[in-house]
């Protein structure tokens, strides 16, 4: 190149000194033809395009919504040579980069490159004019903030052209697909609440925008979703165990042997008297530790299982311990051997007496889940701290909070019910055995008042009908026992 | 007899005490701004900013990413590179530096914002538009990248994680959790409260990398994680600036002037030796 150039020169400086202007014309046209001829076969030399992503926009999601805001980030590789001072970017039609702005990183490797630039936004493409040419070698960095995609979804490609310092155009290579979600109805109801000027009159209140944005509320119901089933999932799946657990150390901690009753003593106490927040980052860091992987789900629910079971013995041996002496001595002489005595005679009467404390723990451990968003179980705590976290807001927590309450408030009711149920008929309250005929339609509730009759019965017939009593135990403390005025006994309603 | 007080003498002197000591207190809270500004208004009296706490630089972090911030085994006192850099930005500003307690990395940016506590966070925040929508940064005063973290001899790579039974951990609110969401997308991305916890889930196979800051990646494996390796370096070029409430503009430019003081004067590049072995 430079040798043509210099016989050029001498030709035309040694013969027609007068055809200078000419000659300096056909120079600059030969120097663009060999310009031109030097880059086009060696195009691998170009500036390359890494890739283009797009943040994830969709509340609680990983997805990118159209005619939402979001940030695209386009990389790109300056080629050997060439000294880039503008890149264009552009995507297709409906594409906004209006409002957008532009954040310019150049890098030498992993060292920064202190060169900045200017961008300017018009429609689907966005120009940055660098303040000096980005060396040959360099990776360059738009992060364009605040830009939407087309509202109709779809896989977009980011295209583009730059120029060089020498003035020359070239185009870039389009970037790999960026996948787009069309607006989502639950969008739409979102940007219709956008709209609305009372949303943004609520919002303007610092109190009412930060805890119950109602724009944030709506699509934190829907993302918070799954959390919740696998918070309900852990816990209904762990309770089982927890009772079976808890009763067999209430077992042991009423044993006559001393040292089964130090077994469930110890069990119960350090279970009891450490945090349950420990016990999960134990058994989360500490197991893998040693070799043993479990799935994050399933160890939720051991963990969970194995904490709720200490508080269940204690409740159990309490249930089991508040059953007055007389019951074992009537049923010791009915002729009952000490299993049936607890089988048929106490157990059925300490399920009546612990199922509001047993509901109160249940209520208790579903709370508690929440614990292990800390080592990374997807549940319900976790989904809103993301959410909280990318969004900045407290809404997604208030979300979480009516998802824990739509569980809680109703076993609260219940365990009232309970409560009061027991209260009565433990005061005496409800029909008696002998005025079952005249209570008539409570037939089935009054069965439960005459347990302890029914169970003696058992034990004498033997297999009778155990199904029925069993339920009818159980089932009790959820059915009320109409009041029956027994004229003379007041009982204190 | 005179210098014994009787209890009820005594009460009454404590509650006098105790009543002037809650007035002072009023008082200095209500005279905080006309103070800093005559510690400032060598200048201009508009120059002037608030502070949390007169004659006090108070600073929030989150004390677990080291080499920039992490407490001292024995002392329990801040150290590393960010407290250094404050604690000569607050010697330029004639004030006194003092940390708040360990904040969660994700609660940093909101308590700036709302004001009140703090009067900066410095914890190695990288400046992103989306942080500067709710405070203010000085000048970025460090470079940085990230870095994939997972087992020596893992075969993992930036394409192998973009799977969905890949999990990939990273410190919650971070620019990590930023780039696993935006360029990894397929793979579950789980954010935990500190770098440790969430090291060590990689170290046992819990999670099957980690994205953390490149500088923090080499610090933690050359210090207390050697079975890691760093598979992949991520030049992202960030920059780390210090938060600054956007009610407070003239703290901002304060730190900004202590901030090219260093710079120009070598404290800067003393710190960067001191705490990378040489200046970035």
């Amino acid at each position: 190149m430079s040798h043509m150039h210099e016989n050029a020169m001498t030709r035309g400086e040694s013969h027609h000194t007068r055809r200078l202007p000419l000659l300096a014309l056909a120079l600059s046209a030969a120097l663009v033809l060999v310009a031109t001829m030097a880059l086009l076969p060696v195009s691998a030399l170009a500036m390359t395009t890494n890739k283009a992503t797009a943040r994830p926009n969709e509340d609680g999601g990983s997805g990118v919504i159209g005619a939402m805001d979001t940030r695209l980030t386009w990389e790109g590789t300056v080629g050997g040579d060439e000294e880039v001072s503008s890149i264009t970017l552009s995507l297709p039609e409906g594409a906004t980069f209006d409002h957008a702005s532009t954040r310019i990183t150049v890098l030498d490797g992993l060292n920064r490159t202190s060169i900045d630039g200017t961008a300017t936004s018009s429609g689907n493409s966005v120009d940055v004019q660098f303040s000096e040419g980005i060396p040959a070698g360099s990776l360059v960095r738009l992060e364009i903030t605040n830009m939407q995609f087309p509202a109709d979804g779809g896989d977009y490609v980011v295209s583009g052209s730059y120029t060089t310092a020498d003035g020359q155009s070239h185009a870039l290579d389009d970037s790999a697909a960026i996948t787009v979600i069309a607006n989502t109805p639950l969008q739409a109801a979102v940007s219709w609440l956008d709209a609305q000027p009372w949303v943004a009159a609520w919002n303007s209140n610092p109190f009412l925008g930060m805890f119950f944005k109602p724009q944030l509320l709506l699509t934190s119901f829907a993302s918070l979703f799954p959390g919740w089933l696998v918070c309900l999932g852990i816990v209904l799946a762990c309770y089982p165990f927890a009772i079976v657990l808890g009763l067999a150390f209430a077992m042991l901690k009423t044993s006559r042997h001393k040292v089964l009753r130090a077994i469930a003593i110890c069990y119960i106490n350090l279970l009891r008297g450490t945090p349950l927040f420990l016990q999960i980052y134990i058994m989360f860091f500490g197991l893998p530790m040693v070799g043993i992987n479990i799935d994050n789900n399933v160890l939720g629910v051991i963990v969970m299982a194995v904490n709720s079971s200490a508080y269940l013995a204690e409740i159990f041996r309490a249930g089991i311990q508040s059953i007055p002496q007389g019951q074992y001595e009537a049923a010791a002489s009915l002729g009952m051997n000490g299993f049936q005595t607890m089988t048929s005679i106490i157990l059925p009467q300490t399920v009546r007496r612990v199922i509001p404390t047993v509901t109160s723990d249940f209520i208790t451990s579903y709370k508690d889940t929440s614990l292990l968003s800390s080592v990374g179980v997807m549940e319900l705590m976790m989904f809103s701290k993301n959410l909280t976290t990318t969004s900045g807001n407290i809404t997604p927590y208030m979300a979480a909070a009516i998802y824990y309450l739509i569980v809680t408030l109703p076993l609260i009711k219940v365990v009232g019910i309970i409560e009061n149920n027991i209260a009565r008929s433990e005061r005496g309250g409800g029909p008696r055995p002998k005025r079952r005929a005249v209570a008539g339609a409570s037939q089935q509730a009054s069965k439960a008042e005459e347990e302890l009759a029914a169970s003696a019965e058992v034990s004498h017939a033997e297999t009778a009908k155990p199904a029925a009593d069993v339920f009818a135990a159980l089932s009790a403390p959820f059915v009320s026992h109409p009041t029956v005025d027994l004229g003379g006994v007041a009982d204190g309603e | 007899m005179k210098n014994s007080m009787s209890r009820r003498q005594f009460i009454l002197a404590a509650g006098a005490l105790a009543g002037s000591a809650v007035l002072a207190g009023c008082g200095g809270s209500s005279t905080s701004s006309s103070s800093t500004s005559t510690n400032t208004d060598s200048s201009a009296s508009d120059d002037s900013y608030t502070l949390v706490k007169d004659g006090t630089l108070t600073v929030v972090a989150e004390l677990g990413f080291a080499p920039f911030e992490y407490m001292n085994d024995q002392t329990g006192d801040p150290e590393g590179f960010d407290v250094d850099v404050i604690n000569a930005v607050a010697e330029k500003m004639g004030l006194q530096c003092e940390y708040l307690p360990n904040q969660k990395f994700d609660t940093l940016v909101p308590l700036i914002k709302q004001g009140g506590k703090a009067d900066v966070s410095i914890a190695a925040i990288t400046i992103t538009d989306e942080r500067e929508e709710s405070v203010d940064f000085s000048e970025p005063y460090l470079d940085s990248n990230q870095a994939i973290v997972a087992l020596k001899g893992s075969t993992e790579t930036e394409a192998t994680l973009n799977d969905a039974s890949k999990q990939v951990v990273c410190q919650g609110g971070t620019t990590g959790n930023d780039w696993i969401t935006e360029n990894l997308p397929n793979a579950t991305c789980v954010p935990v409260d500190d770098v440790t916890a969430a090291l060590t889930g990689v170290q046992t196979g819990l999670y099957n990398a980690m994205v953390v800051d490149l500088p923090v990646a080499k610090y933690m494996l050359t210090n207390s994680f050697s079975d890691l390796d760093i598979i992949e370096e991520i030049a992202t070029g960030e920059q780390y600036g210090i938060a600054i409430s956007k009610d407070n503009p003239n703290l901002t430019k304060a730190v900004n002037k202590a901030l090219e003081d260093m710079k120009s004067d070598g404290t800067m590049d003393s710190i960067e030796t001191k705490w990378f072995g040489s200046t970035i």
